[in-house]
């Protein structure tokens, strides 16, 4: 095992000052130590900080045990994660007149009959007989069962121990978890700590803190957990591989990814050749395949610069706002559940569409929608609140697309993972509390306006009204003729603020390198660190710099020799999944494959009431997908979630099956207008013929080999059912077809690599 | 729109409206009544487009017109006297059905007019015509691709129609840095259609977007080719989706056109009577508390974003100022809201407290829901303005605080308003449309309809009116200009109340005739005579199916009032006697009411509710379908109305086997019966023409031969106009085929006094 510093394991309670000095000022790195484990048999035991720990980490107030927001298990509810005690002390003592516990004979207590597994409990043997908190819990009831919830030393931090490490594959290394409290005291709370990998491909972690690393090289973290506060451990996992060289740095990114790599010992794939990169960047910026006009031009082009003038070709075109709109409308919920939303499907799709084709400033387009007021024909972003009504919702939608933020665990109970609390929550909230509504004359549309007054949302758990603030920030005193939806988005466009740049940065990183520099893209939590934190900090300053330029981002991303990098891994990257040593291929995402279809099959699609040749990126809502089995089947989402997981990016054998034998599919390979039959009948060489189907669907060349089966097959004759040989002409038609059938049903068509 | 003088004249319609042998079934718009099984309204002629949609002031050019049940028409009428149309004839002298040739005089000031046709049944509804300067284009051929886009002149206008699924191309040859204008009239003209204009590049590359019916203001980088596309939002397209393209040229430092449009409905309550054209105070957008002394008349924009205008002046206890504040009247697409403050502590420590909140004009009348069923007319009296009081409770320093409860992210600089305070200066502003009623789920025909009575006929006009500072007296409604035979009565609004009834009645014996009416509402203010011209709202098109097409009120201009006696009223209710009829106080009482029925209807009795002043609470009753004789049953001890004079009538909706246009098929019969003779009388010159061919020596075969083959020819083709004449018969006599159709019956008015109560 090796240390990036040096660790001190503590094995034993106690108190233990350690005093540590190199070159520089002498530092405190930990005092005082008391292990719950050691209250010895006359100490007072404390409800909040002996027996609630204990319960957390026996599960018995887990949401699939006895916790109160999955209903509780027979009757028995108890706070989810112990994170409130007073109700705790209710449920345990005072309820079902008092029969959980026995005073008098403590052991006898039905709450440990049954954790002990002594009487039948679904849930098992939580806590055995024989175990520490079985006696710590059994001592609290024989002292009274009393609550000191008024005296009981408040948590103030937790620590875990080491906090950073470089594991060795196949390496080891045991956590500490250290609690301080108001009153000063430190305790050693390892045994009653809540452990998570990250990663569990990475690195596994067992109950006791120990974590066990595996063979993918990388960073992984492993959150701990205790009473609502948490620590994470970031581990370094190097390969140590050899790095003769990395590709020249083009840009920030590639300095902060290559030296990642080098740190870890991973070193990258080469650059992609131009045929590659196109078909890339076209897929990505524009969602399309890249023509064959293009394609050569490009290929002919002896510039150097060239590869940038594609990128800012494409960003201009409306491909390029097309296909974002459809990412963007998806999360925003433009979702057609009547056929009296049409009109403000459109208007709000294309409301997005138009802002990114003109390059609206990213944060000026959140403005508009959060702050939205009018009608949707007049102000598009009003739509936004036709489908998000409620303000939780809105709350919680914004904060997940464009904070990363997960709080919908907060409306009940103070966030797991989280710093959030449900005043946190409430007082995001009360930003919504005063958008008020008219009816209009189209059905299902309200007028939206700022109703005047103070903002504020009651906390359902304490009744007290929460005023707007911010994610960690205090109350700001806003005035009833403020819109407090302009404050929230004042504060979200501050250069300082700690989530709007990084969430969107690591949404587009996604966009382009299939992972997050933070996975999931939308849980930006200080237990989920990113995988390379300068870059993501880089990413975020440059962002915001820019002015919150999106196509500014998007091109100093693909600009890098970072994603032109090839996606075939060198011998020594091959396990890489997370430090971008190569480009990961993944599945062209459903309109993207439907249109590349029709690309090489010469068949567009027709969608009901767009015009013919409307690409299915350019869709303006969900309710094409009923029309379209190839979009349901590939996992195009039905704009329902803030979530972009809602689109099914995973395979899938009846995706398989569909590409083989579906009958979209196969009526494009035989239409009498499309590209089997033109090239049926086109003089030109069979070869030039051959070679134009493998531009057109993997933008380069056959190979000699693939040349040669592919004319072997186009001589082949062909018998009807009877065995007679059919028509040459018919033959030759039917042969492009299974050749088209056969490209379609390739990898190197259906992902971009 | 611009007001122009009407210039329709009163004139008989020929009996010849409806014995023409020129017969148009409407291509597109037939009877709409044959979508369903049962129909609602009796048809009435509604002008749905015109092409082109406008015309130069000084030219002359032929407009072709489309719309509902207008067959026979034969006159293209315009508001505006400077605006004619002749029916346009081909060359053998015969008319062109639905064609004119319209003249614009060179003195027509540009702006919109509107248009009618007459027909067999009336006068049809209005479209919006429009009066420009720039050079008409008309897009005659499909300009859906780049290949096929429309060469455009700078500086031109272009009437079209849009492709359904489809984007219209335009191409234009542009200069790099020059300024151009490219806007699409639609909605303000009467279309459906709700425009994306695209500027985009020779291959068609999109650059800039305009999708909410705004003016593009362009300046291309590079000099050459550029096209222009046009598309509805959601791809519809037909016949109602029609437009006006126009492309200008203009100095970098001019104003952008504003371009004419209809008015929203909340447009009649501006301005208030004798308001100078121009206000007396500007807006001072640099001051962050402008100073203003009361009264003050202050024109301004909510501009930048999230604009709070803040206007402080003195005020003394005891007074009391009304607030009127117009924006959303204006046609912009704001709320204007105002808090007023009273400063409490002054100095660098001002603090100030709220005295009073001003916001929306609410409307007359509960506007209907967006709702399936009709809940209540989907014309909007109100607006999103504020019309309001300040009572003055202490002498001090006051200020408005004026803000657009829309205009948090919006920054638009056209965004303006006009406030006004002022001491009480009572008055009113008063809206009229066509009284309708349930009578199939999602139907919004009715509130289309032209006022075309069919002889022996009452309609009824709902009028409500905005009170203005105060205002609650009794208002007067008056229709004169009425054609003969046509009776207008006055169910007022009483005092106090925001809404009123007109009935028009046209005798069964009323003779064929259109006038242009006039509306008027009077009323004594402070002792004086106040009299204001009352506007008509209606809808720019008949929605059958008010869930998939957003109805879409405006006011009209004109009000043409027509009679026909092509057609009678399916029932005609009206008491037995032309007299005042007394009734005791706190007694039921029953009027005899005659009906004169015309029609079979579906259905025995027919359900009757009062309108009126204080008795519009009369529970509903019955009167029966299948007896000449009924009565009304008032039922005085429920309603309580105090002892005098009242006007009332009943309303309902009956089911009447409504045959359309059954004179028709003996027109057309005789068609066919022409054609066939024709045919009969080619056939025995065929025979003549082969016996002579048979007969002729040879050196005249050739001559004889070609004889024949003239005849042969002649006979195809007369044996066609048979066909066409067959088929055009069964069209007539399956449409004049009894149809159950759904329609408002409202009676005469009926004059009751009501008498006090014998004293006990």
């Amino acid at each position: 095992m090796t240390m990036e510093r040096p660790t001190i394991l503590l094995v034993a309670a106690g108190s233990v000052f350690l005093f540590a000095a190199l070159s520089g000022p002498l530092a405190i790195v930990a005092a005082g130590m008391n292990d719950p484990s050691a209250t010895s048999e006359n100490a007072p035991v404390s409800l909040v900080n002996d027996v609630m720990p204990i319960l957390t980490k026996s599960g018995c107030n887990a949401g699939t045990c006895h916790a109160k927001a999955a209903n509780g298990q027979n009757g028995f509810q108890l706070s989810l994660l112990g994170f409130e005690p007073n109700e705790d002390y209710s449920h345990l003592v005072l309820e079902a007149r008092g029969r959980r516990i026995s005073l008098a004979a403590p052991e006898q207590s039905l709450f440990l009959l049954k954790a002990s597994g002594t009487v039948p409990h679904r849930g098992g043997a939580r806590i055995p007989i024989d175990s520490e908190q079985y006696r710590v819990l059994t001592q609290w009831i024989r002292q009274g069962a009393r609550s000191d919830l008024a005296t009981a030393p408040k948590l103030t931090a937790l620590e875990v121990q080491p906090a950073r490490g470089v594991l060795q594959r196949g390496g080891q290394q045991q956590l500490t978890a250290i609690a301080t409290y108001a009153d000063g005291s430190i305790r050693q709370v390892t045994s009653l700590a809540l452990f998570e990998s990250n990663d569990s491909a990475m690195a596994t972690v067992d109950e006791s803190g120990n974590v066990t690393v595996l063979d993918i090289p990388g960073k992984v973290s492993v959150m701990v957990r205790y009473q609502g506060l948490v620590s994470v451990f970031h581990a370094s996992i190097p390969q140590g591989s050899p790095i003769d060289a990395t590709p020249p740095s083009r840009n920030f990114i590639d300095d902060h990814v290559f030296a990642n790599l080098k740190a870890l010992g991973i070193p990258p794939s080469p650059v992609c050749d131009d045929a590659t990169f196109l078909r890339r960047l076209s897929l990505d910026v524009a969602g399309r395949l890249p023509n064959e006009a293009e394609l050569a031009a490009f290929l002919q082009d002896p510039s150097t610069t060239k590869r940038d003038a594609a990128i800012d070709r494409l960003l201009q075109s409306g491909e390029y706002a097309d296909f974002f709109a459809n990412k963007w409308t998806a999360m925003l919920k433009n979702r057609r559940d009547d056929a009296s939303d049409i009109t403000s499907n459109f208007a709000f799709y294309s409301w997005v569409r138009d802002g990114l084709l003109a390059n609206k400033p990213y944060d000026q387009m959140v403005r508009e929608i959060l702050a939205a007021t009018g009608t949707v024909i007049a102000n598009p972003p009003v739509a936004w609140y036709k489908r998000v009504k409620e303000p939780k919702q809105q709350l919680e939608d914004v904060a997940q697309l464009f904070l990363g933020v997960r709080m919908q665990c907060a409306q009940c109970h103070h966030h797991p993972f989280e710093r959030w609390s449900q005043d946190d929550y409430y007082s995001l909230a009360a930003y919504f509390s005063q958008v008020g509504r008219k009816p209009t004359s189209t059905r299902g549309e309200d007028m939206i306006f700022h109703k005047r007054g103070l903002a504020g949302v009651p906390n359902i758990k304490t009744g007290v009204t929460r005023r707007p603030a911010s994610l960690g920030e205090s109350a700001q005193p806003i005035s009833p003729d403020d819109d407090p939806r302009l404050k929230l988005a004042d504060w979200m466009a501050r250069p300082n603020n700690p989530f709007f740049a990084k969430a969107l940065v690591n949404r587009y990183w996604k966009h382009f390198f299939r992972r997050g520099l933070i996975e999931p893209e939308d849980d930006i939590r200080d237990s989920n660190p990113p995988t390379n934190p300068e870059l993501l900090a880089a990413l975020e300053k440059q962002f915001i710099e820019s002015g919150f330029d999106l196509k500014s981002l998007v091109r100093t991303i693909v600009q890098s020799n970072a994603y032109q990098l090839n996606s075939v891994p060198n011998e020594y990257n091959v396990a890489d999944n997370q430090n971008y040593s190569h480009y990961y291929p993944r599945r062209l995402q459903a309109e993207v494959l439907l249109d590349a279809i029709d690309d090489i099959t010469g068949v567009r699609t027709e969608f009901p009431n767009l015009p013919s040749g409307t690409r299915a990126i350019a869709l303006p809502d969900n309710s094409y997908n009923n029309a379209s089995p190839f979009l349901k089947v590939f996992g195009r989402p039905e704009n329902e979630s803030v979530c972009e997981c809602e689109r099914i990016q995973t395979s899938s054998l009846a995706q398989s099956l569909h590409l083989m034998n579906a009958g979209d599919v196969k009526g494009k390979l035989a239409n009498g207008n499309g590209r089997a039959e033109l090239m049926a009948r086109a003089e030109s060489p069979m070869q030039d013929r051959i070679a134009e189907l493998y531009r057109i669907a993997f933008s380069r060349a056959p190979t000699t080999e693939e040349l040669a089966n592919a004319m072997a097959y186009m001589n082949e004759p062909r018998t009807d059912t009877a065995g007679n040989p059919i028509d040459p002409g018919r033959a030759l038609r039917e042969n492009l077809q299974d050749l088209l059938w056969a490209l379609i049903n390739t990898k190197e068509f259906q992902f971009n690599h | 729109m611009h007001r122009q003088n009407f210039a329709f004249r009163s004139r008989s319609l020929s009996a010849s409206f409806f014995l023409a042998t020129l017969f148009c079934v409407m291509s597109i718009w037939t009877v709409s009544s044959s979508v369903s099984a049962q129909s609602v309204c009796l048809p009435l002629p509604r002008l749905l487009s015109v092409m082109p949609m406008g015309g130069a002031c000084g030219t002359s050019f032929e407009v072709s017109v489309t719309g509902e049940n207008l067959e026979d028409s034969s006159e293209l009428l315009f508001q505006n006297p400077g605006v004619t149309a002749a029916p346009k004839k081909d060359a053998n002298g015969k008319l062109e059905p639905n064609k004119y040739i319209v003249t614009i005089a060179p003195d027509v000031p540009p702006g919109l007019v509107e248009a009618r046709v007459t027909s067999r049944l009336g006068i049809s509804s209005a479209r919006i015509f429009q009066v420009g300067h720039l050079t008409e284009l008309i897009c005659s051929a499909p300009n859906t691709s780049l290949a096929t886009a429309l060469p455009m002149p700078i500086n031109s206008v272009c009437n079209a129609v849009v492709t359904a699924k489809a984007i219209d191309h335009y191409a234009f040859d542009a200069v790099a840095g020059q300024r151009y204008i490219v806007h699409c009239q639609s909605r303000g003209i009467d279309s459906k259609l709700d425009p994306v204009v695209i500027v985009a590049d020779s291959t068609g590359r999109d650059m800039v977007v305009e999708r909410r019916g705004d003016t593009l203001d362009f300046r291309p980088t590079t000099s050459g080719k550029h096209i222009i596309k046009v598309h509805e939002l959601t791809f519809k397209g037909g016949p109602g989706y029609f437009y006006r393209l126009s492309l200008q040229e203009l100095p970098a430092d001019a104003p952008v056109p504003t371009f004419p449009s209809t008015q929203s409905v909340s447009a009649f309550s501006w301005p208030p009577s004798g308001l100078a054209a121009n206000a007396s105070t500007a807006e001072e957008e640099s001051i962050e508390v402008q100073r203003i002394a009361l009264p003050c008349d202050v024109s301004g924009r909510f501009y930048p974003a999230a604009d709070v205008d803040t206007f402080e002046f003195s005020a003394n206890q005891g007074e009391v100022w009304w607030v009127e504040v117009a924006s959303e009247r204006l046609g912009r697409p704001t709320d204007p809201a105002i808090v007023i403050q009273r400063q409490t502590a002054a100095g660098a420590d001002a603090t100030w407290v709220d005295v009073a909140e001003l916001n929306d004009i609410t409307s007359p009348m509960r506007p209907s829901s967006n709702g399936y069923a009709y809940d209540g007319p989907p014309f909007d009296g109100g607006s999103t303005d504020i019309l309001g009081k300040l009572e003055v409770k202490e002498t001090g320093i006051y200020r408005i605080l004026l803000s657009d409860l829309f205009g948090g992210t919006r920054r638009d600089p056209r965004n303006q308003y006009r406030l006004i305070v002022r001491k009480a200066e009572p008055d009113f502003a008063a809206v009229a449309w066509g009284l309708h009623m349930e009578l199939r789920n999602g139907d919004r025909n009715a509130l289309s309809k032209p006022l075309a009575l069919r002889a022996g006929s009452t309609v009824a006009l709902e009028v409500v009116a905005v009170r203005r500072d105060g205002f609650d007296g009794e208002i007067r409604l008056v229709m004169d200009g009425l054609p003969e035979g046509v009776v207008a009565h006055d169910l007022k609004i009483a005092a106090g109340k925001m809404r009123g009834i007109l009935l028009l009645t046209a005798r069964g014996d009323a003779p064929q005739g259109m006038t242009q009416a006039r509306l008027t509402a009077h009323s004594v203010i402070d002792g004086r005579e106040v009299s204001h011209p009352v506007r008509i709202a209606q809808m720019a098109w008949p929605i059958p199916d008010a869930w998939n097409e957003i109805p879409y009120p405006r006011l009209v201009e004109g009000i043409p009032v027509s009679v026909t006696q092509s057609e009678h009223a399916p029932v005609t209710i009206a008491s037995v006697e032309t007299k005042v009829w007394d009734a005791k106080q706190g007694s039921n009482t029953k009027i005899p009411l005659q009906l004169t029925r015309r029609s079979e209807f579906s259905g025995s009795v027919l359900q009757l509710k009062t309108l009126g002043h204080a008795f519009e609470g009369n529970p509903p009753f019955d009167v029966s379908l299948a007896t000449d004789q009924s009565d009304a049953v008032l039922q005085l001890t429920t309603i309580q109305p105090a002892p005098g004079e009242y006007r009332v009538a009943f309303y309902g909706s009956a089911v009447a086997k409504y045959r359309y246009n059954p004179i028709a098929i003996g027109s057309v019969e005789g068609e066919v019966k022409r054609a066939e003779e024709e045919v009969a009388r080619i056939a025995e010159e065929l025979q003549k023409a082969t016996q002579s061919l048979a007969a002729a020596p040879a050196e005249k075969k050739s001559d004889a031969d070609a004889v024949l083959a003239d005849w042969k020819a002649k006979k195809t083709v007369a044996e066609t106009a048979v066909t066409a004449a067959k088929a055009k018969l069964k069209s007539v006599t399956d449409q004049a085929a009894p149809r159950d159709t759904a329609e408002i019956v409202i009676s005469e008015p009926i004059t009751i006094r009501i008498l006090p109560k014998d004293p006990l």
